[in-house]
C-alpha cells in the first residue's frame, strides 16, 4: 500500500497515519478539506455527498503521492496505467431517495436533473478519473459489508490487464447527509493486495 | 425588469450551486454557456426545471431553450412575456 486516507464523521481525517486538523463536522468537514487542500474545482459544489467524500479523499491521496495539489503535476496524470475500484454497502441510495423526493408529489413534480445524474454510485469513480485523466478500468461495486477478501478479488482482477500498474481502491460510503466513511488507498501491481485492504479496512485510531 | 433580473440571478446561483458567486458577478448580457458562466448540459436542464417551477413556463423545444438561455437578460425578457406565475 503506497498511501492511504481515512475520512469519517467520527474519526476525522487521517492521511498515511497522520491526522489532519479540521474544525467543522459532518459534510462541513468535507467542504473544509476541499477549501483548505483542494480548491479551484467548481464542479465539486455540484457533486452529491457520495461523490464529494470520494473525490476529496482521492485528492488527499493523490496530493500525498505527488507532493502537489496541482493536478497536472501529479504522477500518473493522464494515463491508462491507473485503475479505480471502489466499494460500499448502500450504492447511491441516499441520492436515490433525494431524487425520488423530487418526483413523488404529483402537484409538485419537478425531477432534478442535477440529482438524477448522481443516482449511480459509479459516478464517483468517473469523477476521479475525469479529474486526473485516468483512462484505466473503473468500477464501483456494492457489498453487504466490508470484506477484504471479496474486495481483493476484484482489485486483483484489475491487474490481469497488463497495462494496469496501480489502482485507487477502497470503501466509499455515504448513506445519509452526515454519515459517511471513506477508507481509500493507492496500491501497486506488486503489492500484497488482500493484506493491504485488510489493514485499510481494519485500521482504528 | 431589473428586479426580475436580480431575482433570476439569485435563483440561478442557488439552483446551479455556483459557490462563491454573487448576483453582481453575473453580467446581464454575458453568455450563460461556454465562455460565459461555463455552464454545462445538466445545468441547462436545471434551468428548464427552474423556468417551469418558478414561472410556470414549459420549454419543450431544445432549440427554443438554447435561444432563451443566451443571457440572463434574454431569460428575463422571455419570462416577462410568457410567465403564468
Amino acid at each position: 500500500m503506497r498511501h492511504w486516507v481515512i475520512l469519517d464523521e467520527t474519526r476525522g481525517v487521517v492521511v498515511d497515519g497522520e491526522r489532519i486538523g479540521v474544525e467543522a463536522q459532518g459534510m462541513g468537514m468535507i467542504d473544509e478539506i476541499y477549501r483548505g487542500y483542494v480548491g479551484n474545482y467548481m464542479k465539486y459544489f455540484k457533486m452529491d455527498s457520495l461523490c464529494k467524500v470520494g473525490f476529496v479523499a482521492s485528492e488527499l491521496l493523490l496530493a500525498k503521492e505527488s507532493g502537489s495539489r496541482d493536478v497536472e503535476q501529479r504522477k500518473c496524470y493522464g494515463t491508462a496505467e491507473r485503475a479505480i475500484v471502489l466499494f460500499n454497502e448502500s450504492g447511491s441510495l441516499y441520492t436515490d431517495t433525494r431524487y425520488q423526493a423530487t418526483i413523488s408529489d404529483e402537484e409538485n413534480y419537478f425531477p432534478s436533473p442535477a440529482l438524477f445524474v448522481y443516482t449511480l454510485a459509479n459516478i464517483v469513480t468517473g469523477e476521479i478519473a475525469i479529474r486526473n485523466k485516468y483512462y484505466g478500468e473503473t468500477n464501483f461495486l456494492v457489498l453487504p459489508e466490508k470484506n477484504s477478501q471479496a474486495m481483493a478479488v476484484q482489485v486483483s482482477a484489475l491487474f490481469a490487464d497488463k497495462e494496469t500498474q496501480s489502482a485507487i481502491v477502497g470503501w466509499v460510503e455515504c448513506d445519509a447527509e452526515e454519515h459517511f466513511e471513506v477508507r481509500m488507498a493507492l496500491v501497486g501491481r506488486d503489492d500484497n493486495i488482500e493484506n493491504d485492504i485488510k489493514t485499510l479496512i481494519e485500521w482504528k485510531n | 425588469m431589473e428586479e426580475l433580473i436580480q431575482t433570476l440571478k439569485q435563483q440561478i446561483i442557488e439552483v446551479l450551486n455556483l459557490e462563491g458567486m454573487k448576483p453582481e458577478d453575473i453580467d446581464n448580457d454575458a453568455p450563460l454557456f461556454n465562455e460565459g458562466l461555463g455552464l454545462d448540459s445538466i445545468d441547462a436542464l436545471e434551468l428548464i426545471v427552474l423556468m417551469e417551477k418558478k414561472y410556470g413556463i414549459k420549454l419543450q423545444d431544445p432549440k427554443a431553450a438554447k435561444d432563451v438561455f443566451q443571457s440572463v437578460r434574454v431569460m428575463a425578457e422571455y419570462i416577462e412575456q410568457h410567465r403564468s406565475k
